[in-house]
């Protein structure tokens, strides 16, 4: 009995430090490069939103009408839509650790395919917005409305861009756990035009 | 293989969707769900920010995976979702 027990401690204090292991080793996912692109992105965004909120307080009158004029539904679509193109783009990458590429690449396709709906809805959105006679020179809201979410749109077709290359590669099974960094990159740019809409849709539809 | 299985890396994920998703339709319809957020502005400014914060922490902690990352990235992503949001709050409401 007492042998037992003996036999079992080594095994308990092994079992605590490959946890301790575990939890020691914090690893950044994707190429620190594009993780400096990801911090410069977001300090532009930054400056285009508090400069939205500046201007909003100089002009509240003519940014409340402005609000009203848009479709807050579209918003909570393209909100809705961007969110859940980034989880198929995080279930792709739980595939892609487990070695399953062609697997992978198939939530890749989900996810733009998810993200065509918001560039859809973006469209129709602009062109409504024209059809009223609205432009980008027709206040200081709307410039600023054209600017940020025209801006943001360009980001999500870079992302789908990089997601086509990062589909590709996964597709040919060419990513591994010793080489994975691109497909780890390629999801938290994307991940990151999520962030932004986040931060971009109540600040411009809600508040 | 399946397309996809509910192992642990995607019980998180898709919690953490279906969260995101919550309460992107909750700061949405705040004001129609509850009725006080209409009269109480700056309430209804504060709630905003703050599921802003929440969004934003769940897609910098789960699906950017850096709950596990280097601790001054995970801060640095994670302050801009708190910093950010105090910004716009002070401008707004001072």
């Amino acid at each position: 009995m007492n042998n037992a027990i003996a036999a079992k401690i080594p095994a308990e204090i092994t079992l605590e430090h490959s946890t301790t292991d575990v939890t020691v080793s914090k690893r950044l996912p994707g190429d620190l490069a594009m993780w400096f692109f990801i911090l410069a992105e977001l300090t532009v965004f930054a400056i285009l939103f508090i400069g939205f909120a500046v201007a909003e307080q100089l002009n509240i009158d003519m940014f409340n009408e402005g609000k009203a004029q848009l479709h807050q539904i579209s918003g909570l679509i393209n909100t809705l839509t961007l969110i859940t193109s980034s989880f198929f783009v995080a279930l792709a990458l739980t595939k892609m650790h487990q070695g399953f590429g062609k697997q992978a690449a198939q939530l890749l396709v989900i996810a733009k395919l998810i993200a065509c709906i918001y560039i859809g809805v973006k469209v129709w959105e602009y062109l409504s917005l024209f059809e009223q006679g609205i432009d980008i020179e027709t206040n200081t809201f709307f410039t600023l409305y054209f600017m940020i979410t025209f801006f943001h749109l360009m980001h999500v077709l870079l992302g789908m861009v990089i997601l086509v290359f990062v589909t590709l590669k996964a597709a040919k099974n060419e990513y591994n756990d010793s080489n994975i960094s691109g497909f780890e990159s390629g999801a938290s740019y994307w991940h990151m035009v999520d962030l932004l809409w986040i931060i971009l849709f109540p600040l411009i539809y809600i508040i | 293989m399946k397309l996809f299985d509910f192992n642990s890396s995607n019980k998180k994920n898709t919690y953490s969707w279906l969260w995101l998703l919550l309460l992107t339709v909750v700061s949405t319809y705040i004001d129609v769900l509850f009725g006080f957020f209409t009269e109480q502005k700056s309430l209804f400014i504060l709630v905003v920010l703050f599921i802003v914060f929440l969004k934003g922490q769940q897609i910098i902690d789960i699906f950017m995976e850096l709950k596990h990352a280097p601790t001054l990235w995970r801060r640095l992503l994670l302050a801009y979702v708190v910093l950010l949001p105090i910004i716009i709050g002070f401008i707004y409401l001072l």
